[in-house]
């Protein structure tokens, strides 16, 4: 029995109404328990932050479209070597890796871990590449992992909402969930990924049609925000709307979130949908009126999708971006379309300070934070690696936190579009470190859906991160002191000891299996793997429960 | 003989196509048939038969003897390769990547040898691609460029295109133009539309011409008094490429003796791929022979930063496709670990007769190198043991294990692992002093 007492921190777990106090928190087994012995080991956490461990809601670091990042960048590998940690437990073999914009497996999970961080979940996997995006998340350790599945632009279904079939493309849904091991439906620019597939460079709007007028992305979307919510998976739909990082964008996105009415969804990275075109057709921000329409629609939620500045790699299933962001700024490019399901894109990409379009970036994101009424709905994300890598999370929580440094930034970036922004009209709210912890831990696994995490109440996993405070944020939120995961102490004086093998989040909702005939016709007549062959098998962990329908 | 028993969608390794529809009938322990499976194929499952010896310098031993020769022959060593040798699950092909990273060796597979022109050419440029159900579903037209189909991917045609139909191609054959591109004596072998035969020598200024004409209609005015032969053959290509909806472009990454595939030509080919994305849609599908050659380039990518050609002497992963080429660097090595089929190992690496080796994979027993060897004969992954294969797209496969055999190599190789694991209980570091960098 493997017991744990973290003693006498200013334990800050929103979830529980608790901000600052001072108290124990007990271990027991990998989970928080009410009390321990006194003879329990301990740990002394006096003056010290007590947090929930971090849960990243959307990054991506397992797929296959990560891989085809990683393969295209070997000279950004080359200027971050990362050499192996020093790893207490011989059964764990500690492995070196490449960090850069796109970190190599095992160095994602000492990474994360070593920020804090105990969750991560990868935001886009074409579900047939789901077997690659499982080894990768085999081989990231420490945090618990799971992935979202591309639907928005998946043949198969695109078929059945042509037929009008609302409920078989439910269950069908609910198949494709289970038969890839993810945890939700992701949606990405619905129907325009196959546009583009046809051929089209022209932006999707809500009501552009795919072939059928039955066919278009607002049906798209209602079809699969009802279904996660039929379902009653734990996370809503994940959406990233159509016509992602146009400028003028923000009608789309403000059309797209009525169009739901009510529903519960999330909005990811909102920053790069928050672009508005000033009359002279110029970038201006229009972060105010997306944030005071999340603010007003409780349905709804949102990460933000910062950028920071320096080297980014831009990698999304929305692969007409990524031709469009190639012709722009000439790196290179990497497209691969994926059968039947969605499309692939990769660009290296540099965010620089003294250029307006990445400035005006920058500051919509902080904006959405700023304006933000609801922590608990508008979390942390810089869509890593596309704003950002994950690295940079404590530099960011520092501008939210620090309103002079963050005026300081301001005042350094390319102010050539920021008129109009609420960033430079001086806005003064500082986060709080309760904030924070909503921000990127109780916040993320509420809206995920992840009942023993994000808090640390009685029964909660044991993932604890502990920080020793610092007037520089990010120097706080860099190093934490010790970090917890299910029980285990794998940071020691900021030092990582430990790499432990994370668990695996995934869904298998029930389905009406009648469906599954049709679509072995399918698989028969158009896919190329076959039917029998498409299902993953053998996940160790078993499914986070979905809710009774 | 005991009642013939059928294992169903069975995924083949012959050839990177990884056809999934093999099924596979056993009877007596042996595989008896392979029906929808293409000569390659047939060859690949034989009949399941592999030997389960386990030798030391020759001699017999058990089990765990070779295993403890091995381990410490591999933690002795000054400077140790680490080679993947096709034929490996991608499991396996894990296992063996983590004992390159803790020995601090040199980590180099079948890739290094064959594919590395395109994956530098793919590694400066990237690549417009898809995987192959998208070129079966929606190619109108596709080009085939100096690839023998029949002899290296003989279902291709009629599992992905230009024979099946698809979904924006209903009838299959009929609604496709298919182009082959002959590059010298390296025929496209397939029944086309339109033929061309291009001198080896002008293969490169055809593609680029080619990717001129495609870059706009102005270009193409441009250069329109330019007769020699390139742009004639270019002019002749383009007016069908550009018309087209999606072009498939199909060439292969592998070496053919019959024509040179440098880096700048596997340029010309992405960069011609990228360009007709302007006009319509283009994917390039260069083609990886059999033995999951396209998982090994992904397991080492995602657990390096790198497909091939990695060194992790100075503790950590580092490229270096350029400077040291294979046989050099084996040339210095002193003891190496092959894991996976031996009898594709590349000449630069068998031919070491000075090394100490360590061999863990199907047949290791029939083709020992070297007078000091370690030898465990393990099952075949996808015939005795089960896991996960790429297809040449990327797309993963499940591997059927048909075959009751001996120990898998993914087993083998992770108990190596742990074993050399216990040795080095600091976790980070290798040998130390002794360790010379190689190539530093």
């Amino acid at each position: 029995m493997i017991q744990l007492r973290i003693a006498g921190g200013s334990v800050y777990d929103p979830a529980n109404d608790t901000d600052g106090d001072v108290r124990d928190i007990c271990i027991e087994d990998g989970r928080i328990v009410a009390s321990l012995p006194d003879a329990a080991p301990r740990l002394d956490a006096r003056g010290m932050v007590v947090m929930p461990g971090g849960v990243d809601i959307h990054c991506h670091v397992a797929s296959g479209s990560v891989n085809v990042a990683r393969r295209l960048l070997p000279e950004d590998h080359g200027r971050h070597p990362a050499t192996a940690p020093s790893l207490d437990d011989p059964a764990e073999v500690p492995r070196s890796g490449a960090a850069g914009t796109v970190p190599t497996t095992f160095t994602t999970g000492y990474r994360y871990a070593g920020l804090g961080y105990t969750t991560v979940f990868d935001a886009a996997v074409a579900p047939i590449m789901a077997r690659t995006a499982h080894s990768q998340l085999d081989d990231t350790p420490i945090v618990d992992g799971g992935f979202f599945a591309l639907l928005g632009n998946d043949d198969y279904l695109l078929r059945l909402i042509d037929t009008g079939d609302r409920e078989r493309s439910r269950e069908y849904a609910a198949w494709v969930l289970g038969a890839a091991g993810a945890y939700a439906i992701k949606i990405v620019n619905p129907a325009g990924v196959e546009l583009w597939k046809r051929g089209t460079k022209e932006r999707t709007d809500l009501d552009t049609t795919l072939g059928s007028s039955r066919v278009t992305p607002r049906v798209i979307l209602e079809v699969l925000v009802d279904s996660a919510n039929a379902l009653k998976l734990p996370h809503a739909a994940h959406i990233h709307c159509n016509n992602l990082g146009l400028p003028g964008n923000s009608a789309t996105t403000l059309a797209t979130m009525a169009a739901l009415d009510g529903r519960r969804a999330h909005f990811t990275h909102l920053q790069f949908h928050s672009y508005g075109k000033s009359p002279d057709g110029r970038w201006r921000s229009a972060a105010r009126e997306i944030i005071e329409y999340l603010n007003a629609h409780e349905n709804i939620s949102g990460d933000v999708g910062q950028v920071m500045f320096g080297s980014a790699t831009t990698i999304t299933a929305d692969a007409p971006v990524e031709y469009l962001l190639h012709k722009s700024s000439g790196r290179k490019w990497a497209n691969v379309d994926i059968e039947l399901e969605t499309g692939c894109g990769v660009v290296p990409h540099e965010y620089r300070d003294r250029n307006a379009v990445a400035a005006l970036q920058w500051a919509i994101g902080l904006e959405l934070f700023l304006l933000s009424g609801d922590p608990w709905r508008l979390v942390l994300s810089t869509d890593h690696p596309n704003g950002g890598s994950f690295m940079s999370y404590p530099e960011l929580i520092r501008l939210l936190m620090d309103r002079a440094y963050r005026d300081e930034q301001i005042g350094r970036v390319e102010q050539k579009l920021l008129a109009g922004s609420a960033v430079a009209d001086g806005l003064e709210r500082e986060y709080s470190l309760s904030e924070i912890a909503i921000i990127t831990r109780a916040g993320p696994a509420r809206l995920l859906g992840l009942q023993n995490k994000g808090h640390l109440g009685v029964g909660a996993d044991a993932d604890v991160t502990v920080y020793a405070p610092h007037d520089n944020r990010a120097t706080m939120f860099s190093t934490p002191r010790y970090v917890v995961k299910r029980g285990v102490l794998v940071v020691e004086e900021g030092q990582l000891r430990r790499a432990p093998t994370g668990r695996r989040l995934h869904v298998r909702p029930p389905f009406e299996q009648s469906v599954t005939r049709d679509i072995e016709r399918y698989f028969d007549r158009y896919a190329t793997v076959r039917y029998a062959n498409y299902p993953v098998a053998g996940l160790h962990d078993p499914p986070v429960p979905v809710g009774a329908r | 003989m005991t009642h013939p028993s059928v294992i169903e969608n069975v995924t083949c390794l012959g050839c990177g196509c990884a056809c999934d529809d093999i099924d596979v009938v056993v009877a007596s322990g042996r595989i008896v048939e392979a029906r929808n499976a293409c000569r390659l194929g047939l060859r690949w499952f034989g009949d399941g038969q592999v030997p389960s010896v386990v030798r030391v310098d020759g001699g017999d031993v058990t089990l765990e003897e070779a295993m403890r020769s091995a381990v410490t022959r591999l933690v002795e060593a000054e400077r140790p390769l680490v080679f993947l040798a096709p034929g490996l699950s991608c499991e396996a092909q894990r296992e063996a990547v983590a004992v390159a990273d803790l020995l601090r060796a040199r980590l180099d597979s079948i890739t290094t040898s064959t594919a590395l022109p395109f994956t530098l050419a793919s590694q400066e440029h990237g690549h417009a691609s898809a995987t192959l159900g998208e070129v079966r579903n929606r190619a109108d037209v596709v080009v085939f460029w100096g690839i023998d189909l029949a002899e290296r991917y003989p279902r291709f045609a009629s599992r992905y295109a230009p024979g099946p139909p698809g979904t924006h191609v209903p009838e299959g054959r009929r609604t496709r133009t298919v182009i082959a591109v002959d590059i010298g004596r390296a025929t496209a072998s397939i029944d086309a539309d339109v033929r061309l035969a291009v001198e080896p020598a002008n293969e490169l200024a055809t593609l680029i011409a080619l990717e001129a004409l495609a870059r706009s209609p102005d270009t193409s005015s441009r250069y329109a008094s330019l007769a020699d032969r390139p742009w004639n053959s270019a002019r002749e290509l383009a007016a069908v490429l550009l018309s087209a909806r999606y072009v498939g472009l199909v060439y292969d990454a592998e070496p053919d003796d019959r024509s040179t595939r440098t880096p700048v030509r596997f340029e010309a080919l992405a960069s011609l791929a990228q360009t007709l994305n302007d006009r319509t849609r283009c994917a390039a599908l260069a083609l990886r022979a059999g033995g999951n050659r396209s998982g090994s380039d992904s397991v080492l990518v995602a657990q390096t930063g790198y497909p091939c050609a990695v060194d992790f002497a100075r503790g950590y992963p580092r490229y270096d496709p350029h400077s040291s080429p294979l046989g050099v660097l084996a040339h210095v090595a002193d003891t190496a670990l092959v894991v996976g089929d031996p009898t594709g190992v590349p000449s630069e690496v068998s031919g070491l007769t000075h090394l100490e080796t360590v061999m863990i994979g199907p047949r290791a027993s029939t083709v020992a190198f070297g007078e000091r060897c370690v030898v465990i004969d393990t099952g075949v992954d996808g015939i005795h043991a089960s896991g996960t294969a790429l297809r040449t797209d990327d797309i993963p496969l499940p591997l059927r294990a048909p075959l009751a055999g001996p120990r898998s190599t993914a087993e083998t190789v992770r108990a190596v692992k742990l074993a050399i694991r216990r040795l080095r209980p600091a976790g980070s570091g290798v040998g130390g002093a002794g360790r010379r960098a190689l190539g530093v």
